[in-house]
């Protein structure tokens, strides 16, 4: 996806693919190896070794990224895991840990960072509520008791591979505006109710909070002031979806190009068609620009000071969940009555890119959400 | 140190100290687009502002120094680019940059070391403007298509035909020409490429009123134009190897058509439309504009991108250049409607003579250039289709047959391919 990717991004980004496609092929992602627990926690594991879940979190906290720009080398990952519909909650996992990083206490870095870092425990962020689109804080609502604590009410939607040991960020709001907490997945007062989701390559839960203790040490961030650390923290995980995304795109427009240039109709490949030939290459136009922007985004979101990050992230979000969809829908179109039967992987890719063209907010709610930032 | 080491801190301040004491400032508000064609007096301020660049060392960075460039690096461009943004700069309108964009840099490919000397400086230092002599009143996206005919008589040619769409022919010296050389050879293998001077005798260049209400394209007549051995860019009959690089970079390879800056405040063009008209607060306003800046924004990285690719090809490929042109020739209409649209009334009316309130209108009509000329959306996508993604080619009844015999046949098209 980068083109200017060094030698050492290539390297480890190889081992990466390798492991991917030896631990989780396409074949086991269709068969939901991934649901069972002890798959899912040795694979994370392993991606743990590869540094997946470091690179948002500094040295000093026992992190580090391979070129110094930790937003690039994991949105080359992602990439990668996209290609091949990984499992797992790699974006949500990165975004607790840079949360956690750049504003949780001492003592929730010290118990949870080592262990998101190391791949013992995975997080995820509990952003989504129904209706709530891009608008992180909705769904649960936080009351304050004189003791610095806080008791959250109220429910989340499509919160990704939720395990018993997962940690839940929770954004919500309060009278004074948002404030964020980590809080176990078994904790008193959460429950967890698995959803049917249109992707079937990752669970998705429903997650309600009913007068949830949280002690002062597990908020994150200032509540009513960390507007700032959810719109990075958005930013993380827009742009490492639209990488994701990408990577699902490329891998499923390559395929479909290969159809069009084996099957055969009206005694010739049905990709010489020019009805065909110019839908492909509009959509590899848009994959060209989706790659474009994704590396744009992952770039000034990595880069210290560089503070259109959020910016550069909402564009990406925008332009790759359109530009997804349509891709989809293309390739769809290419493979005429095949691409509906469940045998074939191309479903896989549509329901995998149409999830995420809609988490974190579509391309409609980034749009809007570029005005707002621009002061408009 | 020599110029091809300096580097380009260097290069930038020695730009900058020069530029501030030699340049005059951009006077605000000036709108050089909107106005359309340039004025002969315009061309001659050009001409002078130029020498001077060309004198100070200035003129074409990226060009060889043997032939009055500096021989530096597209970074090297840039940055002088950026320290004379805001400077007035010779402006030839759309021929410059056809001069010394795809005209100039097939010659650097093409000509013999001859040709370059004597030709290069010239164009550098502002002295000849050349234009392109390639679309025909019968072929246009069909270049290898043009009837244009080249004949030999004793040591020189005889040109006779006519070209069509030439952009600004009236301010040029010189004219790149593709004519046939081989009727009896297949399209692309019967063509050569010509220098050919503006005011040669039995050419005529005639103004084409565009819907714009300007006139910068021409049509032209040649009528037995004597032209010589030493005009030819490239081989007799390998005119089409010639081609492959002109439309590189007519199709954007170098940096020419991607802004310079990425644009990261939101759409301020339409931004300032939509407040005029006061409909900031609209949804459906706010989501047009941010998906014009989007586009913006996306169409800014694939330049990049694709500009990288190019430069780490051994042989740069119209077609991955045809990626940069297509999304121009989408998204530049798109982007156009979208004004019309955000700016509503205060877009489709302006008071007289106002450049800037005209400028929507302008950019309206002038949407869907970039989508026909240089290669039509529909060419860019045959290339990335056929060359990029590797789809099969539509079945073709004209590429391997001799020419005459394809005209022959055209007349007599009878809806049966092959
Ligand atoms: C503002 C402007 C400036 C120009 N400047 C110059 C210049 O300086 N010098 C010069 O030589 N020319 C110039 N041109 C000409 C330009 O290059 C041609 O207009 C262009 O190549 C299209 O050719 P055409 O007009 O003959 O259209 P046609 O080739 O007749 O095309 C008409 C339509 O048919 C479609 N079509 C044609 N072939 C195919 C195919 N194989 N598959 C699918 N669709 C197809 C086209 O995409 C288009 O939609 C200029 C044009 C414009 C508008």
């Amino acid at each position: 996806m980068d083109t200017d990717a060094s030698a050492d991004q290539r390297e480890l980004l190889d081992v990466s693919r390798r492991f991917m496609e030896n631990s989780c092929p396409l074949r086991a992602v269709r068969d939901g190896v991934w649901r069972d627990g002890s798959f899912a926690a040795s694979y994370r594991r392993q991606g743990a070794e590869l540094g997946w879940f470091s690179m948002f979190v500094p040295e000093s906290l026992g992190g580090g990224s391979i070129s110094g720009n930790g937003a690039l080398d994991a949105a080359l990952i992602a990439y990668h895991r996209g290609r091949g519909l990984q499992p797992g909650s790699f974006v949500g996992t990165n975004v607790v840990a840079a949360a956690l990083a750049a504003a949780g206490s001492d003592e929730l870095r010290a118990a949870v960072l080592p262990a998101l870092i190391s791949g013992e425990a995975s997080a995820s962020w509990a952003a989504t509520s129904s209706g709530g689109g891009g608008r992180v804080e909705n769904g649960v609502h936080a009351t304050s008791r004189a003791d610095g604590s806080f008791e959250l009410h109220g429910k989340k939607a499509a919160v990704q591979d939720i395990d018993p040991s997962t940690w839940l960020l929770v954004t919500c709001g309060t009278a004074d505006g948002p404030m964020q907490s980590l809080v176990p997945a078994d904790a008193a007062g959460v429950s967890v109710t698995p959803l049917a989701s249109l992707d079937l390559t990752r669970r998705f839960a429903e997650v309600a909070f009913d007068g949830v203790h949280v002690p002062a040490t597990a908020v994150v961030g200032e509540p009513g002031t960390c507007g700032a650390l959810i719109e990075r923290q958005r930013a993380i995980a827009c742009t490492l979806i639209a990488a994701e995304m990408v990577g699902a795109m490329d891998q499923d427009f390559e395929t479909t190009v290969q159809y069009a240039k084996d099957r055969i109709a009206f005694g010739r490949p049905i990709g010489s068609f020019q009805g065909l030939k110019h839908q492909l290459a509009d959509t590899s136009l848009a994959l060209e620009m989706s790659k474009a922007i994704a590396v744009a985004a992952a770039r000034t979101v990595g880069t210290d000071g560089d503070e259109h990050g959020p910016q550069a992230a909402s564009m990406a979000k925008a332009f790759v969940s359109e530009a997804g969809i349509d891709l989809v829908q293309t390739c769809f179109q290419v493979y005429g009555g095949i691409g509906y039967t469940w045998e074939h992987d191309q479903h896989l890719f549509l329901r995998r890119i149409t999830m995420d063209a809609g988490l974190f907010g579509d391309g409609a709610w980034h749009r809007e959400h570029l005005c707002q930032l621009a002061g408009l | 140190m020599t110029d091809t080491q300096m580097d380009v801190d260097q290069f930038r301040a020695e730009a900058r100290a020069w530029i501030t004491s030699n340049l005059e400032r951009r006077p605000a508000g000036a709108d050089a687009e909107a106005r359309g064609v340039r004025t002969d007096e315009e061309i001659v301020a050009a001409r002078a502002l130029q020498r001077r660049l060309f004198d100070a060392g200035f003129a074409g960075i990226t060009y060889p120094a043997e032939y009055g460039g500096r021989g530096l690096t597209a970074a090297h461009e840039r940055a002088f680019r950026e320290e004379s943004a805001d400077f007035v700069m010779p402006d030839f309108g759309a021929v410059g940059g056809v001069t010394v964009g795809p005209i100039g840099r097939s010659l650097l490919e093409h000509g013999s070391p001859e040709f370059l000397q004597w030709h290069i400086p010239r164009i550098l230092s502002g002295e000849t403007i050349w234009c392109q002599f390639y679309s025909e009143p019968e072929a246009g996206s069909d270049l290898a298509g043009i009837r244009t005919r080249a004949t030999r008589d004793g040591d020189q040619w005889l040109l006779n035909g006519s070209k069509i769409w030439s952009t600004g022919a009236f301010h040029a010296n010189w004219a790149m020409c593709l004519a046939r050389t081989d009727w009896d050879a297949p399209k692309h293998r019967g063509l050569t490429w010509f220098a050919v001077p503006t005011n040669a005798p039995g050419l005529t260049i005639r103004p084409i009123t565009q819907i714009n209400g300007t006139a910068e394209f021409c049509e032209e007549f040649l009528d037995e134009v004597v032209v010589t051995d030493a005009d030819i860019i490239g081989e007799v009959n390998h005119g089409w190897s010639v081609t492959q690089t002109m439309l590189v970079y007519e199709r954007g390879a170098g940096e020419s058509g991607v802004s310079l800056m990425e644009p990261r405040e939101l759409a301020p063009d339409l931004v300032e439309l939509a407040r005029r008209g006061g409909r900031t607060d609209d949804p459906a306003i706010r989501q047009a504009i941010a998906r014009a800046h989007v586009a913006d924004y996306a169409q800014f990285h694939l330049g990049a991108r694709i500009a990288a690719r190019l430069r780490s090809a051994s042989t740069p490929d119209p077609a991955v250049a045809a990626y940069s042109k297509l999304a121009r020739g989408v998204y530049t209409p798109l982007r156009a409607r979208a004004a019309i649209e955000i700016g509503g009334s205060d877009a489709l009316t302006w008071p007289e003579g106002d450049d800037a309130g005209q400028r929507p209108a302008i950019d309206y009509l002038n949407g869907r250039i970039v989508s026909i000329a240089a290669g039509s959306n529909e060419m860019q996508r045959n290339g990335i289709g056929e060359r990029v993604l590797g789809l099969p080619r539509e079945p073709s009844f004209d590429s391997s047959i001799p020419f005459n015999e394809v005209l022959r046949k055209s007349r007599g098209w009878n809806g049966r391919v092959g």
